[in-house]
Order: C-alpha cells, then structure tokens, then sequence
C-alpha cells in the first residue's frame, strides 16, 4: 500500500485535488472583488469549476511527473535516452513507464475500469427500463442534486461517452503493445510523448466521471445545443473531460503514424507490413486530424455558457446546426476509430487459426484506408432530421452507403480465409469468429438507417441503439477480448484458463444477440432511445425484461472475465513460447520480452501470412550483435 | 569562402520570399478595399501560404532521404519533424473548423473593423516570420550570436502583435460593438466568431512566444551548433505556422464580404 500512495498515479490525483481548488479559488476569489455571486448550488460558480478542472489536469500532469523531461530539456538540461525502471511488479503500472509494452498495459487496465464503469451505469439504468413506469428512478428520489429521471438521463449520457472514452483508450492499448513488436522497434518514436498520451487521459477520465456528482447533464453523449447550453455544470465537466481526453487520442495517434513510417525492421516494405499495422494507421489518421472538431465543438459550447458569445443560440443569431456539423464531423470517423483497430485483429488472428494465407492482402490493407476516407464525407447521414438544407441528404446517403465496399471486401477476405483451412477454435479465434458474425449484423441493420426514406422513421428509436451496439462490439469489444485472450501469454508468459474463456464466449454470445435484436425489434414498435420510460400500452414490456436480464447475463460473463484475468496473471498456465504457433516476430520470442524488445534485430524476408506454405519464412534475426547505444 | 557563400545566398533568399510576401499582401489590401473578389483574396492566401510553407518552414526537408545509423541525431531529427508536421496538420484542423464556423455564421459579412490597425498587425508579424528566417539560417551556419539577436526582435514584434491584438483591437472593437461579453444579450455571432478567432491564435502566438524564450535561452548556454539544432528547427517552423494561419485568418477577417455592425 506504501507503494502506492508515492506512485505517479496517486501523486497526480493529489495535485490534481489541489490544482482544481486553487483555479476554483482564484476565480472564486476575482469574482468576489469584482462583487458578483461567489458560490452556487455546487459550492463554487460554473467559471470557477471550469478554470478549476482545467488547472487540475494540468497539475495531475506536472504532480505525476510525465513531464519531468520535458521541463529538463527546456532549461537545456540533456536526459538519457532510455531510463531505468525500478519499480517491479504491479507498481510498474501505476507509475511513469517510458516502455510501450508496460504503457499498452496501462491503457488496457484503464480501459477495463471505465468499461466496468460505463457498464454499471448501463445495468442501472437498464434495470429500471425493465418494466414500465417509473421503479426505483423515481421523481421523489434524491441524489447528487438530481432526481430520478434526471439521474437516469446522466447516466444513459455518461455511458456513451465512458464507454467511447474506454475504447479509445482500449484500442491505444492493443495499437501501443502490438505494433512496435510487429514493426521490430525497440520502443515507440516518442516514449515521452507515449506516457504523456496514456497519462493525460487518466484526469480527463476523472473529469468526466466528476460530471455525476456535479449536477449531471442530460443530452446524451452528443451534447447538442440549446439544451447543452443551458444544463447544469455536470455538462462543463463532461465537454472538460471530453476535450482532454481527445488529447491523448491525437497525440497517440501522431506516435503510432511518425513509428510505423520512420521504426520498421530491415525489409518491412509497405506491403509486408502485418496487416494490423495498416489498421492502426487508418485509425490514427482519423483521430489525428478529426479529433480537433469535437474538441473545437465542445469548446465552442463552453464559451458560450462562459461568455455569452452566441454561437449556437439562434436568438443572438447563432446556428445550433453549426454545432451538429462539427460534431459529426469528428464523431462518424470516430465509430471508424473504434473499429479499424478491431478489424485488424480480425485479419491478424485468423491465418494464425486457420493455418492458410490472408486472402487479398492488398484488397484488406487499402479497405483500411478507404473505410477511413469515405469515412470523412458521411458525417450528416447524422441529421437527415434536424433542419439542415434537404438537397443535403442525398449526397451523404449515397456516400453512407459507399462505406459498404471497403467493408464488403473485408467480409469477402475472412470468408475466403476460412474457406476450407485447418480451423481450431482456441478462445481467441472463437472471439474473432463471433467479432465476424456480430459486425455482420451491424453492417446489415446500418443501411435501412443511411437510407433517408426509412430513417426519418427510425431516427432517434431503439432500432439505432441496437444496430450501434452490434457494430460496436463486433467492431471492437469480440476483437479487443480477442486481442487480450491472445496476446495475455506475450505480456505475462502465462495463458488464460481455456475453459473460463469459452464459457465467458458462450455466455456473452447469445445474450448480446438477444440483446441487440431485442433493442431493434422494440424500436420497430415504437421504443425512443434516451427516455427513461415507455408507455405500457405499447406492449413491450416482456421485451424490455427479457432485455435486461441478457444485459445481466453479459455482466456476468464480463465478471468471468475479470476473474480470469486477474487469476491467470499469478497462477496461469505457463506459456513462454510460441503457443499459437504463429509467424509473427513478437512470437518467435520468448516470453515476456525486454524491456527494449527483440535482443536480435530481425530482417523481413517474406510475406507476412504464408501459413501452410514449406520454408517460406516471414522474418529472419540477424545474427551479430546489435550496433549503437541504447 | 564556399561557407559564407552559402550563407549569404540563403539569406538572400530569404529576402526576396519577404518581398514577395510583402508585395502580395499589399495586393491584397487594394484588391479588398477596391472592388469585391473573395476568390481571387483566396488564391493570393493559398499562394503565400505556398511560399511560407516551401521557403520557411521548409516542408520539402520530410521527403529527404537519411541514411545511416537510427541512433545518430540526423536520423532523430528527420523522425521529429515528421512528428513536428503531423502536429501542425492536426492544430491546422482547429483553424480550419475556425474557417468552417465564420463561413457557416457570417458568410459574405464581416465584422467592421479598424482596416489600418489590422494591416499593422499582419505586417507586424509578417515581419517577424522574416527575422526567424534569418535567425534560424545563422543558427544553421553556426552563428549562434546572430541566431540570438534575430530571435529578439522576432520576439519583441511577435510581442508587439500580441499586445496590438489582445490590449489595443479587442478594446477597440469592443468599442464598434462587438461585445463577447459576459452575458451580454446583444452580442452575436460577430463578436463571438472575432474573439474566438483572434482569441485562438493569439493563443498559439502566446505558445510561439514561449517556445522562443526557451530557445533563446539554450542558444545562450550553448546547448546548439551548426549540426544540431533541432530545438530551434522547431521554434521556427512553428513560429512561421502561427503566421500562415494569420495569412487565412486575416482576409476571413479583415477583407472578405461587406462590413455590418
């Protein structure tokens, strides 16, 4: 415990304490010279909590010490290349590691607390919508300033971006451990500007949760002015969070590009790369430049309730459409952000399961990048209903409907992949066959939505809710349970139990069809998304508790999982050596690996998916030592 | 003898990318002030944003080809400024969404505005762009006192558009009626959309101004020679972005459209 409470991460919260209560105090303090009102309902004024938060998460980044060499280099003051790590054990993970593969760890840890966390909001609120009327949410109810409803509409907001927030960070942590061993580079391009990424997310995490007990905001996850103008301070916390949290998604994805085009092996050409790496570039080019739209949006809205500048307020002449555009604009390549990585994971794993080369390599790479592309001209399929000019609508179907072809050949590769190989089902692969099967629903259930005839009718329904979650967790959440049943024996040198795998796969499976077919059916009927009640008369009530009880049993599983996570890291199966049989050169290796990775440098002599062809090698080591210093 | 050759030749350069600069922006201003051509204000942007980006801030560097040892510093740089680039790109985002909100709320208005001060100001840091140039080509030809001396009046008139922008034209907008103040009823999206830009840039002219404090400051303890230099490679490309953004922001805020109050 002693560890802990002189770790980075607790030095960080500390200051992160003190540097909100001095930026509050120092408004609070102006506000009173100038003799306008010093406190409010949430003890300090709106102002005050925003200057205050922001000061936080600076000083939870100076207090943790990420930024220690930086301030050195700036006082002209030379550090070593590569520090020493003295912590050893699970105190690794709470402080300042310069090391991708420990920083992969860090996200992927963060990531499983936020998606416990957003997956407790989600059993919450999905427990009152069990049946109809108001149960345990009610009006009478109290709590953090919120009454019931208004409770559950924080919530159901929070969920969205919790979980979006945990998936960004999900996917930093598969991209930050797994492409570096895949490229044969010792570290990252930038191992400072890499912590700095995974730590500045650790306070907008907190910023973001903090919007609970300030009042909370009840837009949902897209924050759409007016009503984003005019909710309680929660919503300041929640657009803080957000923007800070975008910074470590740019800065991460700047890392992963400048270290797949300046850090690969001897050999590497483009078209020899593991095709996850192509993912993780489509991906990163994506939240490098789109990000700042949401952030600008955000901030936008921000100052507005600071400053009184009108810009979505249409009584001072302002657009609230303007706030939809600059959102989507960023939040539809974000789903692609969330799923490329996952995707990628896809092609990765099969060959090694099926024992037989990537069908169409080259088709698979450039369906990355053009997924990514038309991912950029799609934003308003968003907003056929809200106002925007009509002879929009058809450009933004058409080009909507065009993302089903780079997809398309992605599906038409798995499939020939499959077709007729060797298949074993370890859980990994039974992650990535249930990653095929579940995206394929989303993909199939997304063009009744991109069609302007049927969506002005399904805009805004549970229909939405259901399709998003199976392009979500086939997209992301099967590949990322995947990526960990798979690559947890690199990182630890022991395997996860098989057993618990397959049962935490069998039970998450069929409940989160049932799960997601449900919400699509209800919202045939007539369900709104975002409402915490429904009418009886609908005639959905069965339907809403057979709902929530596969919410519970994906829980369960989940909890399974956690289980087995944790259990496996002591007392696992040993697995030091290549058990997926697998020609990747993270494999070739004993593990865990190094701290600089390979011992050897390796050179790329062949193409990277040849299973099942005699001697044809993907990566050769190269004998003689390694030159230069580290 | 071929050294300060060289130099001077660089130099020279640098020159005439400034009287181009210069010539164009005049261009611009007569053009906006005597009949209406948003198009053509737009191209003479692109073009000057053009000469910047080639001649200053020097963008043909990311394609050169470095050999050698992954470890030496010639290999580090060329992985920094690509990093360095990728970062512009992406702050370039938050400008252009900028641009996106102005023609969305104001479209061919704009907010009436003092056209002398402005012109000063542009000049202002026009001219600054220029001293950076000359700064950073002494630092890469081992002139370190030449580098500092430059890097102060680059300093003192990015200073000088700081405190124009921030203490002199808010004020003085504010006093056209432009209002993003707090709480104000009539303050509509010309105020907003002007502070906010203004606001954002000066923002990042503010970081410049930092970022060549600190260089000034390791030139003076020796920390840079003619070979390694990265740290003022930085500053001064970075310092030349924050002026090719006023090169789009200054039209969109001074030039395009017809003024209304």
């Amino acid at each position: 415990m002693k560890g802990f409470f002189s770790s980075a991460l607790a030095r960080g919260l500390f200051w992160q304490v003190i540097g909100t209560l001095v930026g509050a105090g120092l408004v609070t303090g102006i506000r009173a010279l100038m003799g306008l009102s010093a406190t409010d309902t949430f003890f300090f004024t709106e102002p005050a909590w925003v200057l205050g938060g922001f000061i936080g998460a600076l000083s939870f980044l100076v207090g943790s010490g990420v930024t220690g060499d930086w301030i050195k280099w700036a006082r002209g003051i030379d550090t070593p290349d590569h520090h020493e790590d003295h912590h050893t054990g699970w105190e690794k993970f709470v402080n300042v590691s310069l090391d991708h593969k420990v920083i992969g760890i860090q996200y992927t840890l963060v990531a499983l607390v936020l998606i416990s966390i957003g997956g407790l909001f989600a059993l919450i609120f999905r427990t009152e919508l069990a049946a109809s009327e108001l149960q345990f949410l009610t009006t009478d109810m109290k709590l953090f300033g919120q009454n019931g409803p208004q409770l559950y509409n924080t919530l159901m907001s929070l969920h969205g971006m919790v979980m979006i927030v945990s998936i960004l960070l999900g996917i930093a942590g598969i991209i930050n451990y797994v492409v570096p061993l895949l490229l044969g580079a010792q570290d990252m391009a930038f191992p400072r500007l890499n912590a700095f990424s995974f730590w500045i997310a650790v306070p907008a995490a907190v910023l973001l949760l903090s919007s609970l007990f300030l009042g909370g905001f009840d837009t949902g996850w897209t924050g759409y002015p007016p009503l984003s103008a005019r909710a309680p301070v929660g919503m300041q916390m929640f657009f803080l969070g957000v923007f800070v949290a975008g910074w470590s998604s740019i800065l991460g994805a700047l890392n992963v590009l400048v270290t797949v085009v300046r850090m690969r092996a001897k050999g590497m050409t483009a078209m020899r790369m593991p095709i996850f790496v192509w993912a993780s570039i489509a991906t990163s080019l994506i939240a490098l430049t789109a990000t700042q739209f949401i952030g600008l949006a955000f901030q936008l809205v921000m100052f507005q309730r600071l400053f009184g500048m009108g810009f979505f307020d249409p009584a001072k002449g302002g657009n609230p459409v303007l706030f939809q555009h600059l959102f989507w604009f960023y939040s539809h390549p974000a789903v692609y952000v969330f799923i490329l990585p996952g995707l990628g994971v896809i092609s990765e794993l099969l060959p090694v399961f099926v024992r037989k080369p990537l069908y169409g390599y080259r088709w698979i790479a450039m369906s990355s990048l053009g997924i990514a592309l038309v991912g950029f001209v799609v934003w308003a399929h968003h907003m056929f209903t809200s106002g925007m000019n009509e002879y929009l609508r058809v450009p933004f179907m058409y080009s909507t409907l065009l993302v089903a072809v780079p997809t398309g050949v992605k599906f038409f590769s798995w499939v020939a992949t499959l077709w007729k190989g060797k298949i074993s089902t370890p859980t990994p692969m039974l992650f990535v066959l249930g990653g095929i099967v579940v995206f394929l629903m989303g993909g199939l259930s997304g063009p009744p939505n991109a069609t302007v005839s049927t969506d002005l009718h399904l805009h805004d329904t549970y229909f939405i809710v259901g399709h998003f979650h199976d392009t979500i967790f086939g997209g992301f959440v099967f590949p990322f349970f995947a990526a960990i049943y798979y690559w947890f024996p690199k990182a630890t040198g022991r395997k996860m139990n098989e057993t618990l795998g397959k049962i935490h796969f069998w039970l998450m499976t069929p409940s989160f069809f049932v799960l997601t077919f449900g919400m699509m059916y209800i919202g045939l009927i007539g369900m709104r998304r975002r409402i915490a009640d429904y009418d009886p008369a609908l005639g959905i009530d069965t339907a809403h508790l057979i709902l929530t009880i596969s919410g519970f049993a994906i829980a369960l599983s989940v909890l399974i999982f956690f289980y087995n996570f944790f259990v496996s890291i002591k007392n696992g199966e040993k697995a030091e050596g290549n058990l997926w049989n697998s020609r990747s050169p993270e494999w070739q290796v004993p593990s865990p690996m190094p701290v600089h990775n390979y011992d050897k440098p390796f050179e790329v002599v062949g193409e990277p998916y040849d299973y099942g062809l005699k001697d044809a090698g993907f990566v050769k080591f190269i004998e003689e030592p390694a030159k230069g210093k580290h | 003898m071929a050294h300060s050759q060289d130099k001077s030749s660089a130099l020279g350069q640098g020159v005439v990318i400034f009287v181009y600069l210069t010539v164009l922006t005049i261009i611009e201003y007569f053009v906006a002030v005597s009949f209406n051509a948003t198009s053509l204000l737009i191209v003479v942007a692109i073009i000057k944003a053009a000469l910047v980006m080639y001649y200053y801030m020097h963008i043909y560097k990311l394609n050169e080809a470095d050999h050698g040892d992954e470890h030496s510093y010639a290999y580090k740089t060329g992985t920094n400024r690509l990093g360095l680039w990728l970062f512009l790109l992406s702050d370039g985002f938050v400008f252009a969404g900028l641009l996106v909100m102005r023609a969305n709320l104001l479209g061919l208005t704009r907010p009436h505005l003092n056209q002398f001060l402005g012109l000063a100001v542009t000049a202002v840091l026009l001219i600054s762009s220029f001293y950076m140039n000359r700064g950073e080509t002494a630092m890469k030809y081992g002139d370190v006192k030449g580098f500092m001396r430059n890097t102060i009046i680059t300093f003192v008139l990015g200073l000088g558009f700081l405190l124009g922008v921030v203490l002199v034209e808010w004020r003085m907008a504010a006093h056209e009626g432009l209002v993003a103040s707090f709480g104000n009823p009539a303050s509509g999206p010309l105020g907003g959309v002007f502070y906010m830009m203004t606001g954002m840039h000066a923002f990042h002219v503010f970081t410049g101004l930092i970022f060549l404090a600190v260089v000034w400051n390791n030139a003076r303890k020796g920390v840079y020679t003619a070979e390694q230099h990265w740290g003022v490679e930085a500053a001064a490309v970075y310092w030349h972005f924050v002026d090719l953004v006023w090169i789009f922001f200054y039209p969109a805020l001074y030039l395009i459209g017809t003024a209304v109050q």
